[in-house]
């Protein structure tokens, strides 16, 4: 299974709230994927709902925590480009299959990542994510 | 904004919209320089955040692995994950369109089993457990064509030819 990612149905409604003005909300956190096996990024995942029946992790230095950067950057057209980085510290051995991109209500997924396979991490491990999202017309 | 898998950037869908790059690297909590374990502590880091145009930096209170020796915070590669865009939709109806998007997709399919299969394979010999190819941690060079993708997986697969 190749590692997927998508910007999920859920963020892009999120962003064409903001177009229309209405409240909307910013990237502002991210968590883990807990799966046995390798995590299909689907577009439908939602927040509560996350790709191939995964859960979020709720602990062990894997679960929602602000992110670290989020930057504004240029990919083909000035600033059509996010970036963000994040670390996560393992504190017990855990499984993690994928991530979830999160807005500052914790209530919507933006982005949805499997990776390529399910990584066994263990306590002390770090798991560094370097993110970039691209809106552009190329 | 470190370890980003620059050589790799192509999208997750062609033409214009969104599109998501995510690579993810795994270390051991073993100093990359002294070798030695390091231990989580509580440290203080710098969040950023653009606000009105402007970078607002705040501190954050986070758990980290730090050699006790040297102080830095980088453990061992285990392995970085390798994004796999989808390739491109035939630009025309012409068969030499169509013969381009079978090609691509076929080396993108072949591709992305390769990236499962090292991922796997470097995840399951941790650094301090076993000596790997750096290839196979990193995910660089990636094959470029169907035949270095099939001879990658081929070394993947038996033993004899991982060396």
């Amino acid at each position: 299974m190749a590692q997927t990612q998508v910007v999920t149905d859920q963020g892009i409604g999120e962003l064409i709230l903001l177009w229309r003005e209405e409240p909307a909300s910013g990237m502002e956190s991210i968590v883990c994927l807990d799966n046995a096996t390798v995590v299909t990024a689907a577009v439908g995942s939602t927040f509560a709902s996350p790709g191939s029946t995964s859960a979020h992790h709720t602990d062990s230095g894997l679960l929602l925590a602000a992110i670290d950067t989020v930057a504004g950057d240029t990919t083909n057209t000035a600033g059509d480009t996010i970036l963000f980085d994040h670390i996560f510290t393992a504190t017990a051995t855990k499984n993690v299959a994928g991530i979830h991109v999160c807005n500052n209500d914790d209530d919507v997924a933006f982005i949805e990542c499997g990776f390529n396979a399910v990584l066994a991490m263990e306590s002390g491990d770090t798991l560094t994510i370097d993110g970039q999202s691209t809106i552009d017309q190329a | 904004m470190t370890d980003r898998n620059v050589s790799f950037t192509r999208a997750t869908t062609a033409g214009g919209g969104a599109k998501v790059s995510l690579p993810g690297t795994l270390r051991n909590g073993i100093c990359v320089d002294c070798n030695v374990k390091m231990e989580v502590r509580e440290v203080w880091i710098d969040t950023k955040r653009t606000v009105d145009g402007e970078v607002v930096v705040t501190p954050k209170q986070v758990n980290r692995p730090v050699c006790p020796i040297c102080g830095e915070m980088k453990g061992q590669l285990i392995v970085r994950t390798t994004p796999i865009p989808k390739p491109k939709p035939p630009e025309g109806i012409k068969p030499k369109d169509f013969r381009k998007f079978i090609k691509d997709s076929l080396l993108l399919d072949i591709l992305s089993s390769y990236h499962t299969r090292r991922v796997a394979f470097a995840n399951a010999n941790r650094p301090e457990i076993k000596e790997i190819p750096e290839r196979y941690r990193t995910g660089e060079p990636s094959p470029k064509t169907l035949w270095q993708a099939v001879k990658a997986i081929i070394g993947l697969r038996y033993t004899i030819c991982k060396i």
